[in-house]
């Protein structure tokens, strides 16, 4: 028992000094940005998807934030990929087409496998041209976001783009706020820690880019997988193709607004990557293929981020057992040695560098928030538990993954 | 003292510590006073000309001001609401007799005429300047910002701290320091010794080009960066042997090292560095995870990319007259006779060197 305890701990301890290294990195290293001031190019021509499931409150948004962006407007298609919605989607969607005559073309997709990977599998029919971007229908693009993630495409070893994601909401409630801050800490810290230091930058499946004939060379989008984003990070790099993080294309998006919504997303995504974690771990590290040694060591790290929520809830559990069984090495030195070291420095790896990433943003107050991250973790630790038990469960009893899509709390517009 | 009260105080006294650190989430959790989303930039796209485009608008309370002035070829002296003092000119040359220079050498006022703008040597100028025409300024001057309607000439040695932007022609004479954004919606032209972050116009020249119309040979009616799809991954070093024609995207680990006059029908990446010898041709972009070096007389079509630093010998084009481009590294050392068609974008440094 202790011994299996010592292999959490080893792990606790891997991730604890990969939040200070990224953090570290990132507020005293290099900043990699080699892309951003890309303004004047020859742009080519790019299709912009906008995965849609029943969105009537959000798609005329982003639809008509897409038709003012400053692209060559010849050069850009845009493809709305309405995914067997049952609200009035479509019908915005072809007002939309009737206004921008040649800039929209409709996806209607009435039957078919569920999920967004089967959708924008199906999608591809429509799509020719070697830039490709993709947006969830509740995101916001900038003027200037096509061009950013379109630059580093004129890198032919970059294979996938990905923007950050901003919470526009994040005033709501209590959630709202704290996923600002996760999201902080998510983007500006880990994310732009992994370009600087040439890791594995994850894709994110919106606010996001893929090249054409990388996607083609990987067998295109897997519809099996429940985070098609995740997926297509990997088998890009286990291709030799490079996912990059441009940190200053910044997008809005909506993050949940109540509880129970948030649960459900983050199980979904636990469930995603710990698939994609069981399908590429091994391969990544100990296979023959493209990837970097410091890429297989981070790749690895990142697949294993959600399955470390039940590994630590095991953890407390063998530290109670092996409290209450009365085993302690070296008469319980370690043990107090490790809970002081662990309460001073290893509970602190997270929200250093949340901090950080407020800061990072240029904040002020919102910093004050941090102690209730210990709520948001505590639910995420035991809803993505949740996810990787049922997904266990599932998996022995072969019954197949029901897709969630995310609640929406913004009012329609007129 | 009785146990249960003691036991109700113990636990009031440890409930009050563990809630201590509560106390500034739940006031800002009520208040609300940083709960305003990140400010991202939604209108603009990071133009070179948006601070110029600011200060046209900044300027437009000014202009009866410049009319009447230019009518009745007098100076006006006053001050903007904002506080801040200019100075109209009905006559540019004036500039030449008027005392704008205090003691610390230093021209504390926004300085704008219609017509054409002669300026003084050995001056800083600390407010921005509008000339409606001509903009010439003189030898050692420091400026914070020019918008000039027509030409504007930097004479040798002058300094600019913030951003440039000439309708017309520009020209900066050898050993200007240009920080900030440098724009011309025409042409740009640095002597040697300037040193420069930010520049952009359909035409950049480094000191004397020589025959930069002529078309290129290489011209592709693909967009550039976009030749081929058709991609090789490479571990190691690479040379592409002089005279060769490759066609495809490369992408090489190490060094990539193409010989004199080969051509690229792509684009390629050198992680670990790249060299072009003399008279190479790349259709498409051309990247560096580290450092560049072009040789001379290369015709590049698509962005340069380095993340370190990149040096481009004399005769090389960066894009062209219909393609433009960019080429963008933390250091830049540009030799004369160098052009490029588009941005010029050195974010820690860039510096013109002499021909080799």
């Amino acid at each position: 028992m202790i011994y299996v305890l010592y292999v959490i701990i080893s792990f606790i301890c891997i991730y604890t000094a990969r939040h200070y290294w990224f953090t570290l990195n990132r507020l005293f290293a290099f900043q990699r940005h080699p892309y951003i001031d890309i303004d004047t190019a020859d742009w080519p021509p790019v299709t912009i998807l906008v995965a849609a499931h029943n969105e009537e409150k959000v798609v005329a948004n982003i639809l008509s934030a897409l038709m003012t962006v400053k692209y060559p407007a010849d050069k850009m298609l845009v493809v709305p990929v309405n995914d067997r919605s049952t609200d009035r989607t479509r019908e915005i969607i072809d007002e939309f087409v009737v206004r921008f005559p040649g800039r929209i073309r409709p996806f209607h997709r009435v039957t078919g496998k569920g999920g967004k990977a089967a959708a924008l599998k199906d999608a591809m029919e429509n799509v020719d041209t070697e830039v490709i971007l993709i947006f969830d229908a509740d995101y916001i693009p900038g003027a200037g976001l096509i061009k950013q993630l379109t630059a580093p495409f004129f890198d032919p070893e970059v294979g996938g783009v990905m923007g950050r994601v901003v919470p526009m909401n994040c005033g709501t409630n209590l959630l709202t706020r704290l996923l600002d801050l996760e999201r902080s800490g998510g983007y500006q810290v880990d994310q732009q820690a992994r370009m600087n230091l040439r890791l594995v930058p994850q894709h994110g499946g919106t606010v996001a880019g893929v090249r054409l004939s990388a996607l083609r060379e990987i067998g295109g989008w897997n519809d099996n997988s429940l985070t098609e984003d995740t997926d297509l990070t990997y088998r890009l790099l286990l291709n030799g193709w490079k996912t990059v993080y441009q940190n200053r294309s910044e997008c809005y998006e909506e993050v949940p607004e109540t509880w129970a919504v948030r649960i459900k997303q983050i199980m979904r995504w636990a469930k995603g990557h710990n698939q994609a974690m069981v399908t590429y771990g091994l391969r990544l590290l100990l296979g023959k293929h493209r990837a970097s040694f410091r890429e297989r060591i981070d790749g690895t790290l990142l697949l294993g981020v959600y399955i470390m929520a039940p590994v630590t809830l095991l953890g407390w559990a063998l530290a109670l057992a092996v409290f209450y069984e009365g085993i302690a090495p070296l008469h319980g030195v370690i043990a107090l040695l490790s809970l002081t070291a662990y309460a001073a420095i290893g509970n602190l790896a997270a929200f250093f560098e949340i901090a950080a990433a407020v800061r990072l943003d240029g904040n002020q107050r919102r910093i004050c928030l941090l102690p209730f991250l210990i709520l948001g973790f505590t639910v995420s630790i035991f809803s993505v538990s949740r996810a990787a038990f049922s997904q266990v469960k599932d998996a022995l009893t072969g019954a197949e993954f029901h897709w969630d899509k995310t609640e929406r709390f913004r009012k329609a517009a007129s | 003292v009785n146990p249960l009260v003691a036991l109700a105080v113990l636990l009031c006294l440890a409930g009050s510590l563990f809630m201590l650190p509560l106390v500034p989430a739940l006031l800002e959790l009520h208040r609300k006073s940083d709960a305003r989303p990140l400010n991202v930039i939604q209108q603009h796209a990071g133009e070179i000309k948006h601070f110029a485009d600011g200060f046209r608008s900044y300027i437009k309370g000014l202009e009866p001001i410049l009319r009447e002035s230019l009518n009745s070829q007098a100076a006006v002296f006053g001050t903007l609401p904002d506080g801040t003092d200019y100075l109209v000119l009905g006559r540019g040359d004036e500039a030449l007799r008027l005392p704008l220079k205090e003691e610390d050498g230093l021209c504390p006022m926004l300085i704008a005429t219609s017509s054409n703008l002669v300026l003084p040597p050995d001056i800083t100028f600390s407010k921005d300047i509008y000339a409606g025409g001509e903009f010439v300024g003189g030898m050692k001057n420091q400026y914070r910002a020019i918008l000039g309607e027509k030409e504007v000439h930097l004479n040798s040695e002058s300094c600019v701290m913030r951003w440039v932007h000439a309708v017309g022609d520009f020209q900066a004479d050898p050993g200007c320091e240009l920080y900030g954004r440098i724009s011309s919606d025409r042409h740009i032209r640095l002597e040697s010794g300037c040193s420069f972050r930010r520049l952009n116009a359909p035409r950049i020249e480094i000191g004397e080009a020589g025959n930069a119309d002529l078309p290129s040979a290489a011209a592709s009616p693909n967009p550039a960066g976009y030749a081929s799809t058709r991609r090789l991954l490479l571990d190691g070093n690479f040379d592409i042997p002089a005279g060769e024609v490759f066609l495809g995207n490369l992408v090489v680990r190490g060094v990539l090292h193409i010989g004199s006059k080969a051509r690229v029908q792509g684009s390629v990446k050198g992680d670990k560095g790249v060299v072009l010898d003399e008279g190479v041709a790349v259709e498409g972009s051309l990247m560096s995870a580290s450092k560049m070096r072009i040789g001379a007389n290369c015709d590049i079509h698509g962005p340069v990319i380095a993340e370190r630093d990149i040096v481009i010998e004399s005769g090389t084009h960066c894009g062209t007259a219909s393609q433009h481009t960019t080429v963008s590294a933390p250091s830049i050392e540009v030799q004369e006779g160098v052009v490029v068609f588009g941005t010029l974008w050195a974010r820690e440094h860039g510096q013109v060197a002499e021909r080799a």
